[in-house]
């Protein structure tokens, strides 16, 4: 089982990932497209601290400038490191959906 | 809509980053700020948000200059949105005199404090609402001003109740005109 290195590294960088997974992003492109499959609107700089630390862990890399914006996309190890999340997020899913309905809730 | 007003606010915010995240992100934040606002995010929210991002980018900057710089940031914060800074308590006996020590840095300088203060006030060392109201303070009091080494400012009424407590950014670059 790979190591979950996400899961300290907060919301933000987990929903970056996610919307990174189908294709390179700049800011204002991953902010929009979290709101639509999260609801949820990630600040400015929510993101671009999220971004950094990505870039630091080697999740994600910047792509050449496009006029003023930075494209970003996900490395290799930053798929690893998503999928290694998301299984653990399912594994807890699953045991919370379980012990909900052995409660009857 | 962000008019030229929430587009200098969050120009000054982001002045609160580092000055190597500004190179890196400075022009594509000011843009994704301009983007938002004309989604209809409000401006504050927008400099609210960056101005946190500031503070944690400071604190992970060399440990010699957080302290100050992330207590700089959350004031320029305060300013920014309105929130007065500190205005209170009568000033001790001796606090009219104007005194000098060293101070490091950016804030380094043969200037006279009082005059100092008042260059960084108009070089937009220190913004929003409340620096104006500290500079009108200080002239209409003839106020003096105090340094003190880890870039703070204390500006105290030689004839009325009111001292000024000032927490400058030590980040701002000096000596290229606007800086601090």
């Amino acid at each position: 089982m790979e190591p979950d290195v996400l899961r300290r590294a907060g919301d933000a960088s987990v929903l970056i990932l996610t919307s990174l997974a189908d294709g390179p992003k700049h800011g204002y492109a991953l902010i929009q497209d979290i709101k639509g499959f999260a609801g949820l609107e990630l600040g400015p700089g929510t993101l671009y601290g999220a971004l950094d630390r990505l870039e630091r862990l080697g999740l994600i890399e910047a792509l050449p400038a496009e006029d003023r914006r930075h494209p970003y996309r996900m490395t290799a190890p930053g798929a690893v490191a998503l999928r290694a999340h998301l299984d653990s997020l399912e594994r807890v899913s699953a045991v919370g959906r379980l012990r909900l309905r052995m409660a009857g809730i | 809509m962000g008019g030229p007003r929430s587009e200098r606010l969050v120009a000054a915010v982001l002045r609160c980053y580092p000055a190597r995240w500004r190179r890196r992100h400075g022009d594509e934040a000011a843009e994704l700020a301009a983007l938002l606002m004309r989604d209809g995010t409000p401006a504050r929210a927008i400099a609210w948000n960056y101005l946190t991002g500031a503070a944690r980018a400071q604190l992970a900057s060399p440990p010699a200059r957080r302290l100050g710089a992330a207590a700089g940031a959350l004031v320029v914060a305060g300013g920014c949105l309105g929130v007065p800074l500190a205005l209170s308590a009568s000033p001790p006996a001796g606090a009219a005199s104007v005194t000098r020590s060293p101070a490091p840095g950016p804030l380094r300088g043969r200037t006279r404090p009082a005059r100092r203060l008042d260059q960084m006030l108009r070089s937009g060392c220190l913004i929003g609402q409340p620096a104006a109201r500290v500079r009108a303070e200080l002239r209409a009091a003839r106020a003096s001003a105090t340094w003190h080494g880890t870039g703070f400012v204390t500006a105290a009424r030689a004839d009325g109740p009111a001292v000024v407590s000032i927490i400058l950014n030590p980040r701002r670059p000096a000596g290229h005109g606007q800086g601090c």
